[in-house]
């Protein structure tokens, strides 16, 4: 018997090939899945990466100040530091001339910038644009631009101001990173450490961490044993203790910060009562606030909750057969907890974990408040840079390395344990 | 349409005009805002035309709001350095020939320019952009019930550990410390800025005397915690803005005693933004909250001095001035016998060099 194979294609009714048409309604409810979440792309693009890419340009972007001094900046690379002490006439000629005829908003942001370079650039710059533009109103012609600058203010005789400019005569400059970890350039535009006495960038990174390690696993000491009662009791105990761990969550960050330092000060709730007990003596008051440990005892009290809630929602699905079936099996306890329950709450740990990590890192308000002498975090002096100081190339660096620093973790994190294995509830 | 929505559409068409015009002043908030409500606002032509909002202070929302051309501050309440940055960068608009026109001169027809300068001020360029408001500073106090003896009376005796022990409660940013432990190191009040701008070593000098007190330093960073330090025995002496040590005094019911030799003065400007919307109805209001008259009032309010020296007449002449009878004068920071042992912060130099210094003072903190 001979089989036909009927090689005409298969139509729909109307006919068009089926092939076609299957793949027409798999583009229309592509489009269609497209359409219903278009929104929210555009609100991540918006929100959030456009922001972020914003920042990261930030962390590398020099062009203001080389659009103001662009000539000045082309002749100071000519200059051969080696062979001469100071720049050669043409670097100030062309410093003369951007400075008098240079829009004065412009000069003004860019003095902002020079200032992060070496402190004391902005009055000397505009001291020095006056009197450069009163010699050009009188129309005189200077001999030497360089002994001009010079009788303004000697100060222009001095090479560290010079060798500062290395920091900014490239539009596109890895200075504020550096400068993000206590570095910056030298005269020769090496990378070296900045001066001693205000390294402190690699002190607050270490500490940054150290303290949101630390906070992490006080969390998970802390909240792993209330999240396994929470978890275990019947359902209107629990309800209630619930009550306990979430009221604080509720409660103003503020609020409770405040309450840190009355419970920890030194004439404090805590000290008060120790020295009652006659633990310590009335002299021998412990300094627990307004320090590193301040910041450690708070933060954990405030980020508790998101360690306690993401193990909750895991431990309570947990069958409680399994540690049954293992004792029964001959598991001591300790055992069957080890080798059963734990590598079941894993998904827990790590999503809070994780959370409470990536809170901590960022951490502002409350080290802030109870930091005191050695206790501040990086977050600080972003927002000390992004107010005060208006350096948002620094700040964008700083945010910029958090974030390196994040997506490290979570890579680590996702080699480790699998990003598969989160869980939130 | 729901009646909600409709009422709301049409409350919004009654009041957008009125919105619309209102000069939006950006300030510290709490009780300085307070004041500036009652004493520049409230005695205003137009009150309601003035609306208030709070800001952390620095220039960072200023820069991002003029960078991305949607201005809603109108004026901007900013310490000195800032008025400076801002000007320079044009956050803020150069409105001196406008200044030079209609700001109220004195009683004796100086302008408002020579009315600071006879406080002790000199021009800097955050004049060009900005009216003064008044001034405040960091100052000492201590509790005199902590003190059953002697009692502490110079900055000497502040970072003399010998003398007075005891836990002393500072600031977690450099400004005002590093002139005080100059003037305790010997160094004329009235000269500090000039040694600090000219000596080099100064600064090194300024953090030796701070190495003197560091193992007995509770620092603090938000305005309320020194009150809170000094009253709950935390420590027995501290920095803190002099404004709220009036408060705590005049509303309070405390008893603090303050140590006026080493005060620090800082300034305080109303500036105008660049592109603010309300541009004209906002320099009226700067002309009338930089009146000798209105800045002598601000003093009923909150204890900070008018920067123009004519406006300490007005509360003298209207002793007692305060709320509820109160004599003012104690309270203030710039009379002359207290003028001559403070220091009046220089605050170009502190734009100058104030991010380095911070970063030093912050290495020092922690190790």
């Amino acid at each position: 018997m001979e089989v036909t194979i009927s090689t005409a294609e298969l139509l729909t009714t109307d006919g068009i090939p089926l092939k076609q048409s299957l793949r027409k309604a798999e583009r229309r409810n592509k489009l269609r899945a497209f359409l219903l979440v278009f929104p929210l792309l555009l609100f991540i693009i918006v929100t959030f990466v456009m922001p972020i890419g914003d920042m990261l340009l930030r962390s590398v972007d020099d062009s203001q100040i080389n659009s103001v001094f662009s000539n000045t900046f082309d002749e100071y690379k000519n200059w051969d530091k080696e062979a001469d002490e100071l720049p050669p006439e043409e670097v100030y000629k062309s410093l003369f001339f951007e400075l008098a005829n240079g829009d004065k908003r412009q000069i003004g942001k860019a003095l902002t910038r020079m200032n992060y370079a070496k402190s004391g650039w902005k009055s000397l710059i505009k001291k020095t644009t006056r009197e450069i533009k009163k010699i050009v109103k009188k129309g005189e012609e200077p001999v030497s631009y360089k002994d001009t600058f010079i009788k303004i203010n000697k100060l222009w005789a001095d090479p560290t101001y010079w060798y500062s400019f290395n920091q900014m005569v490239s539009e596109r400059s890895s200075i504020y990173y550096w400068n993000a970890i206590d570095r910056t350039f030298d005269k020769d535009g090496d990378v070296v450490l900045q001066d001693e006495k205000r390294r402190m960038y690699m002190n607050t990174w270490i500490r940054t961490f150290k303290v949101s390690i630390y906070v992490t696993i006080f969390c998970l000491i802390l909240g792993f044993p209330v999240a396994h009662l929470l978890a275990n009791l019947p359902l209107r105990y629990s309800n209630l203790l619930m009550i306990f761990v979430l009221l604080p969550f509720w409660t103003s960050l503020l609020v409770r910060t405040t309450a840190w330092i009355v419970m920890l000060q030194q004439n404090g709730v805590i000290n008060g009562i120790l020295v009652w007990l006659g633990v310590i003596s009335d002299d021998g008051r412990i300094q627990m606030v307004y320090n590193e440990a301040g910041t450690l005892i708070a933060m954990t009290q405030i980020l508790l909750p998101f360690m306690i809630l993401p193990l909750y929602s895991v431990m309570r699905v947990i069958p409680k057969s399994h540690m049954r079936a293992a004792q029964n099996l001959g598991a001591k306890p300790a055992m069957a907890f080890w080798r059963v329950y734990l590598p079941q709450t894993i998904p827990g740990i790590s999503a809070g974990g994780l959370l409470v990590f990536v809170l901590a890192i960022g951490y502002f308000i409350t080290p802030e408040l109870v930091g005191g002498k050695d206790g501040k975090l990086i977050g600080s002096w972003i927002a000390y840079h992004l107010r005060t100081t208006l350096n948002w190339g620094l700040c964008a660096a700083l945010g910029g390395i958090l974030l390196g620093i994040m997506l490290i973790f979570y890579w680590l994190y996702n080699k480790i344990v699998g990003i598969d294995n989160i869980k939130l509830g | 349409m729901s009646k909600f929505l409709k009422t709301f559409l049409f409350a919004s068409l009654v009041f957008a005009p009125f919105t619309a015009s209102a000069v939006t002043v950006a300030s510290w908030g709490g009780a300085y805002t307070e004041s500036q409500q009652k004493a520049y606002a409230d005695t205003y032509s137009d009150p309601s035309s003035i609306v208030f909002e709070n800001y952390n202070g620095g220039l960072g929302e200023v820069r991002a709001q003029v960078e991305s051309g949607s201005v809603t501050w109108d004026l901007v309440d900013v310490l000195p350095s800032d008025a400076i940055t801002g000007c320079d960068e044009g956050l803020f608009e150069d409105i001196s020939s406008e200044i030079a026109a209609n700001a109220v001169p004195g009683p004796d027809g100086e302008s408002m320019a020579e009315d600071m300068e006879n406080n002790g001020l000199e021009y800097h360029s955050g004049w060009d952009c900005c009216v003064p408001q008044i001034f405040w500073t960091y100052v000492v106090f201590y509790d005199p019930d902590a003190f059953p003896g002697e009692k502490p009376n110079s900055m000497a005796d502040f970072f003399d550990t010998e003398k007075f022990p005891g836990k002393r409660g500072i600031h977690t940013w450099a400004t005002g410390i590093i002139e005080k432990a100059m003037v305790a190191d010997g160094v004329k009040p009235n000269a500090v800025p000039t040694v600090l701008a000219n000596q080099t070593g100064a600064i090194d000098r300024a953090f030796e005397v701070m190495d003197r007190i560091k193992d007995d330093v509770v620092f603090w960073s938000a305005g309320s915690q020194p009150l809170e330090l000094v009253k709950s025995g935390e420590v027995i002496m501290s920095v803190a803005y002099n404004g709220r040590v009036g408060a705590a005094n005049l509303a309070e019911g405390e008893n603090f005693e303050y140590i006026w030799e080493g005060q620090v003065l800082d300034q305080e400007y109303l500036c105008l933004t660049a592109g603010a919307p309300n541009r004209e109805a906002a320099l009226d209001f700067m002309w009338h909250a930089s009146t000798p008259e209105a800045q002598a009032e601000q003093a009923k309010y909150i204890t900070y001095g008018p920067m123009r020296a004519s406006g300490i007449p007005i509360i003298k002449a209207g002793e007692p001035f305060g709320p509820g009878g109160v004599e003012i004068m104690p309270h203030m920071p710039n009379t002359p016998d207290r003028l001559a042992v403070s220091i009046v912060s220089d605050p170009q130099w502190w734009s100058d060099y104030g991010a380095e210094i911070n970063e030093r003072y912050a290495a020092w903190m922690a190790n």
